[in-house]
């Protein structure tokens, strides 16, 4: 296929947290608000005058002072968001509107609290408590948590207005994106895409990292482009998969996955667009604030979530990704150190060859990914895998 | 683990290899040697023979700096040669009241349970029981060793507590056990709540006349790693087995691997879990409702608890969970029952705080840092019950006759010192040989100074208000997590208790510790505390071993502190095949 | 009658002399781990156990409905 519109352009915004659209977006006078977790509702944090962007620590290599400071025992995207924050790179944020919502990410956001690591005098962070279940309860302490600890605060130091309508209208631009996303992430159902894993996740990604309104009409050229762009004659691709697990912002690693052979056709991961990019909407009777707090608990998967039938439900989510995507497997991920996503890749290696028919792939990664050879080794040996039972049962079926 | 042969074991006892020793060493002419060195030892001895020292040693136990305990081990086994003589009256005490006293508790403690004829069957039917816990007197010895007087007295009381407890947990276990009574449910099946041990026991306090609630990892999994830590390796391989990486909390992978292994009892057809104290625990959650499955209410504490938004939502949620129970077990809340024991873990409550102030304040304080730490984390965490009562009045007596007569419990502490972050469960006993090795006297630990809070009984709501404040603060929750401010209490610990060295544990796979490692060393350096990091796997004594952790802490006292141990036989010994 | 209560308490006497040596040489600890334990171990490592993993690991209902959270009653 030849290349996408503004993909070289998206690849280089990713390199650094601070880039060009970034560095526009502040000279324009608006407040660069950082976070790390989808469940901190980048929508508030796009209200009129400020930002969002979403931490990345592009570039990483070796995070050692951050080793210093938080032990070479921790999931290393947390140490290599300290490592950054430590040089500088995130000198640019006015605030981090932190969550608690796995231990590392919250050590690495408490050391931003603790040790001026943001050379920025208006620099605050605050937490926000967030909920383990989606019931109503929830719901209200969420709602109340994401007034008290990212509007007010948002109002309070940078005069942010927070208003209903404001609100809404950082709802209706959210949507217009999420709708792009989609329509650009539907392509990935089609027999032979016209868009690979990694350049969705490209496009995924500068959605989350860059101010919103520089990078919605860059998207929108991408979706034009799409619609005219053609397929390769023959599908590259041996098979399909559901790249699932915890936090990946590593375009490599969908690269890596495809250059064996394997399309990554959707993407169930942290800073993944399933779930991520669904409409919020706004039902009668609730205020803006409320249907957000909703939205962000209602339609997360994280795996943080503990009541009974949400542990369970969230299995059958991926078992429909599979099928509505048309995906041949599942690639399971998990951040080394990430303890959340060590006991849910343990069970869904488990659960879904044997309840769902699914073969899966099981693989543990650093952020830094420097394991190339073996992961390939590894994907390889499961396209192998995947092939050899789909030729199995096509001889089955001819025998019948 | 060594295999048993009987000719071994009579070996010992029959000098049969003494005699081969003997045969080898005639004709190597090694023996000539030793002749020589043992009649020059004899002399020695000869020579400053003091018959009045030995009776008085006889009679009053040896002073504290030549006792040698490490010389009373038998190889790397952790048995010893004989136990210790602690002179006339200790050894008398520690004989009648201590091992007669416990195993003859025991004994009545299983015949008064419901089902007496079970423990027999949990015996022979779940690993965690039948390895662990008849070496409990063991247990006893390794966390009392050289200790004299009322301490030893007050310390072993805490220890029986917690037997008897223990006792009465797994036998309402195993009579209600659905896997001992043919997989059939009797009464006992259906009048039991199962909960996650870092749930509190106060949860259920409303239904404590109807039915008995029994935390499900609690002894399978915590108390027995106390007691016998080989069992644990079991639950920990078997989580790894099926895929689990070995870098999470390996306390989380122990009481998943329980599962695992099919070495739970099935003894409730519900069950409350929590989030408490870390992401690890969310996780083991999601294990237990996959085996268990049958209803399972989670009841998860907000993380941001110092934030007084969070307060309304914990309190609807422990709501939540009473009207769960009464759901599925039919049985409506009863506040009086609830009050009634509310009221009495006030009272341990009150107790607690005086016995902080004398160990804070004085050196009369009896409680050693293994007894007072397991002790208070147990009793705080189980709840209301008899025998913390009854215990509270044993060590009332001897704290205030301490007291009053000024008794100095521990007269060689060269340091008090205060143990921060969750402690190794395979020696929680290290705070013993600290003190009879180096005199370093653990005065308090990180674990213990949570759940002071008193729960008001004068009204539904104040009762609530307080129960939910007591859950958001529950074991290593309100210091590990929930803010790095909890974590750094310590500097106002340590003034508050008198301490002038810090024991920091340095738990290998805790996430929430290790991603704060660096500041903490930052502020001991610029406080100038002295600070001994002690590494370990919790349950896991395979990743860093008693004898590592030892050696760690002897590199310091000699390098860093220059001092002499009191004891040079606990220097350096094995243990590496103890229980 | 005598002779019983002398019986008796010689056999208490002794008992206590013979737990007393029990307890000095740790031979509770020494049976324990020479002999009980092993064999435990043995029957443990041999027992056959369910395969737990195989538990279906299906579909359930919300133990707690929003709208059954309705205002308690407390007796």
């Amino acid at each position: 296929m030849r290349d996408l519109k503004h993909l070289i352009e998206f690849d280089n915004l990713l390199q650094e947290a601070n880039n060009e659209l970034v560095q526009q977006a502040k000279s324009e006078g608006k407040r660069a608000l950082g976070y790390t977790c989808y469940f901190m509702p980048e929508v508030l944090l796009d209200l009129p005058g400020c930002f969002s962007v979403r931490l990345r620590a592009p570039r990483s290599t070796s995070p050692d002072v951050a080793t210093y400071y938080m032990s070479n025992r921790t999931c290393m995207y947390g140490r290599c968001l300290l490592e950054r924050a430590l040089e500088g790179g995130y000198n640019f944020l006015d605030a981090q509107m932190a969550t608690e919502t796995c231990t590392v990410t919250c050590r690495f956001q408490e050391h931003l609290q603790m040790m001026d690591a943001i050379q920025n005098d208006d620099f605050f962070c605050e937490f926000t408590d967030v909920p383990f279940k989606k019931n109503k309860n929830s719901i209200d302490h969420f709602e109340t948590q994401l007034q008290n600890h990212v509007l007010d605060p948002l109002k309070d130091h940078f005069g942010i207005d927070t208003s209903d309508e404001a609100i809404l209208k950082s709802i209706e631009e959210h949507n217009e994106l999420c709708r792009l996303i989609n329509e650009i992430g539907e392509y990935r159902k089609k027999e032979n895409p016209v868009i690979t894993g990694y350049e969705f996740q490209l496009i995924m990604l500068v959605s989350l990292c860059c101010p919103k309104y520089l990078i919605i009409p860059k998207i929108k050229e991408v979706l034009e482009d799409l619609k005219i762009r053609e397929p390769d004659e023959k599908n590259p691709y041996r098979v399909r998969v559901v790249l699932a697990g915890s936090e990946n912002d590593d375009p490599d690693f969908t690269k890596l996955i495809e250059e064996c052979g394997a399309l990554v056709v959707a993407d169930r991961h942290c800073y993944g667009s399933l779930p991520g990019r669904e409409e919020i909407e706004v039902r009668e009777g609730e205020t803006p604030l409320r249907a957000v707090a909703r939205h962000y608990l209602e339609y997360n998967e994280c795996c943080r979530f503990m009541e009974q039938h949400t542990m369970r439900e969230r299995k059958d989510y991926i078992a429909d990704l599979v099928k509505e995507y048309k995906a041949d497997g599942i690639i399971v991920e998990s951040m080394k150190f990430c303890e959340y996503w060590s006991y849910e890749r343990t069970i869904d290696t488990l659960i879904f060859p044997r309840d769902y028919g699914v073969p899966t792939c099981s693989i543990e990664k650093e952020y830094v990914n420097n394991a190339v050879g073996q992961l390939r080794t590894r994907f390889q040996a499961f396209i192998e895998s995947i092939e050899l039972k789909q030729l199995n049962a096509e001889n089955h079926s001819e025998e019948v | 683990m060594k295999n048993f042969s009987i000719k071994g074991f009579l070996n010992q006892f029959t000098g049969v290899q003494a005699g081969k020793k003997f045969y080898n060493d005639t004709k190597s002419g090694a023996l000539d040697e030793r002749r020589e060195e043992l009649h020059g030892r004899i002399e020695d001895r000869k020579e400053g023979f003091d018959l009045q020292k030995t009776l008085h040693d006889f009679w009053y136990g040896k002073p504290h700096g030549e006792r040698r305990l490490g010389d009373l081990y038998i190889g790397n086994t952790g048995l010893y040669k004989h136990r210790e003589w602690r002179g006339v009256k200790d050894t008398m005490y520690y004989f009648n009241m201590i091992w007669l006293y416990n195993y003859g508790n025991m004994l009545l403690d299983i015949f008064k349970s419901d089902e007496p004829l079970s423990f027999f069957k949990g015996v022979l039917r779940y690993r965690w029981m039948g390895q662990t816990y008849l070496t409990v007197m063991h247990w006893f010895d390794r966390g009392l060793e050289g200790l004299r007087g009322e301490a030893l007295k007050a310390s072993a009381w805490h220890y029986r507590a917690m037997v008897s407890e223990t006792i009465r947990q797994f036998m309402r276990m195993f009579a209600a056990d659905k896997k001992l009574h043919l997989d059939e449910a009797n009464e006992y099946w259906y009048k039991t709540i199962a909960h996650d041990e870092t749930v509190s026991g106060n949860i259920f306090y409303g239904w404590r006349d109807r039915f008995d609630d029994v935390a499900l990892q609690m002894i399978p999994y915590f108390v027995s790693c106390h007691v016998n830590n080989k069992t644990v390796l079991n639950y920990i391989d078997a989580m790894q087995s099926i895929g689990l990486p070995a870098d999470p909390c390996p306390m989380c992978q122990a009481e998943s691997g329980i599962f695992v292994l099919d070495d739970y009892p099935d003894y409730s057809p519900v069950m409350v879990t929590s989030n408490e104290a870390c992401d690890g625990s969310v996780a083991t959650s999601i294990i237990t409702d996959w085996f268990l499955d049958r209803p399972l209410f989670a009841m998860p504490q907000p993380m941001r608890f110092d934030d007084p938004l969070v307060h309304k939502h914990c309190m609807e949620e422990i709501e939540q969970c009473w009207k769960f129970i009464e759901k599925e077990t039919g049985e409506p809340f009863n506040w009086e029952e609830f009050k009634k024991h509310a009221e009495a873990q006030n009272k341990l409550t009150e107790f607690e705080r005086e016995k902080w102030d004398v160990a804070a304040n004085t050196p009369y304080y009896p409680i050693n840092g293994v007894a007072q730490a397991l002790y208070r984390i147990y009793y705080s965490q189980d709840g209301d019950r008899e025998i913390w009562h009854k215990t509270d009045a044993h060590v009332r007596k001897i704290l205030n006759k301490c007291v009053f007569n000024k008794i100095e419990t521990f007269p060689n502490t060269r340091h008090r010192a205060i143990a921060w972050s969750c402690a190794p469960l395979y020696y929680s006993n290290w705070c013993t040989w600290a003190y009879n090795c180096w005199g370093i006297n653990t005065i308090i630990n990180m674990d213990s100074l949570m759940f002071n809070q008193t729960i008001r009984t004068d009204t539904y709501e104040h009762a609530l208000d307080d129960l939910a404040r007591y859950n958001e603060l529950a074991p290593m929750r309100s210091m590990a997590v929930g803010g790095h401010e909890h974590i750094f209490q310590l500097w106002d610990y340590m003034e508050q208790f008198n301490c002038d060295m810090v024991i920091m544990y340095d738990q290998l796979q805790c996430k929430g510790m290790q991603g704060i490692k660096g500041r903490f060393e930052d502020e001991f350096r610029e406080r100038n505390i002295h600070a001994i990091w002690v590494p370990h796997a919790l349950p896991d004594k395979r990743t860093v071993s008693r004898k590592e952790i030892r050696s760690i802490i002897n590199d310091y006292m000699t390098t860093v502190m220059q001092e002499e141990p009191l004891d040079p036989s606990l220097i350096d010994f094995d243990d590496d095949a103890s229980w | 009658m005598k002779k019983f209560i002398v019986t008796t308490l010689k056999l208490l006497g002794i008992t206590y002399v013979i737990l007393f040596i029990v307890f000095y040489f740790d031979l509770d600890g020494k049976f324990l781990y020479y002999i009980w334990e092993p064999n435990v171990i043995t029957r443990f490592d041999k027992m056959k156990r369910k395969d737990n993993v195989k538990t279906p690991y299906g579909k359930k209902a919300n133990v707690m409905p929003d709208s059954e959270v309705e205002e308690r009653t407390i007796n």
